[in-house]
């Protein structure tokens, strides 16, 4: 098969319309979390189903703001309230230039979840 | 772009870098509120520490969660939208008496 050649385009930054911002990253965490969690209760069953649809939908809204040459991940935490002490740590090697990583936590009366978007440029 | 051999990510190599990291701070310990962030950090600095020594062209995501252990249950789901070819995540989770560790490695080259 013949492969495709493709220019070099010199290009170390991602323009400004296009740069991984976390405050709308942040309010799309907020929204699906406040929609998927508001009535969930905590079931052994369903959770583990739930965790990878938060995820996905995520995911989803994150390529809807088609940012060109970004990568992404999405990690999200479900766990049961039992009054248990639980932390949660990142941290990134990587340039802080462009590559930007949002968190948001949401709560309710049986589950705690915890939601983390990464950026990352493309050189 | 697509590298073979010495530039690939190896799962295993990753693995046995995070193993070694939590087995290191947290064997013959017991959950304390007041250590645990300090055991957090301390975990994932050696990873990557150790990552960085890997001298890959690689950028590393690590996260940490130590959770105490009183019969509630935890789950993780990660998606990414990446090159499978090239980028990829290791999980190692590791626990003890009082409590469970998960620690997830993300690398990406670049």
């Amino acid at each position: 098969m013949e492969r495709k050649k493709v220019e070099n385009t010199y290009i170390t930054h991602p323009s400004y319309k296009d740069k991984f911002r976390p405050q709308p990253v942040k309010e799309i965490l907020r929204e699906v979390l406040t929609a998927k969690l508001d009535q969930a209760q905590y079931h052994a069953d369903q959770t583990p189903v739930l965790t990878k649809a938060v995820a996905d939908e995520v995911k989803d809204r994150l390529k809807e703001l088609h940012l060109p040459r970004y990568k992404l991940i999405v990690q999200v935490v479900i766990g049961e309230q039992r009054g248990q002490g639980v932390r949660v740590g990142s941290r990134c090697f990587w340039d802080g230039d462009t590559d930007t990583c949002v968190s948001e936590v949401y709560r309710n009366e049986t589950l705690f979840c915890v939601a983390t978007a990464y950026g990352i440029y493309v050189y | 772009m697509d590298d073979e051999g010495e530039n690939e990510f190896v799962t295993e190599q990753v693995q046995e870098i995070a193993k070694h990291a939590i087995n290191s701070t947290l064997t013959n310990v017991t959950y304390t509120r007041e250590k645990v962030n300090q055991w957090c950090q301390q975990i994932i600095d050696s990873c990557l520490k150790e990552l960085s020594k890997l001298d890959k062209p690689f950028k590393y995501c690590v996260t940490c969660i130590i959770m105490q252990k009183n019969g509630a249950p935890l789950h993780t789901a990660a998606t990414a939208f990446w090159d499978t070819k090239t980028d990829g995540l290791c999980c190692m989770q590791v626990g003890n008496d009082t409590m469970d560790c998960i620690v997830t490695i993300y690398a990406m080259q670049i």
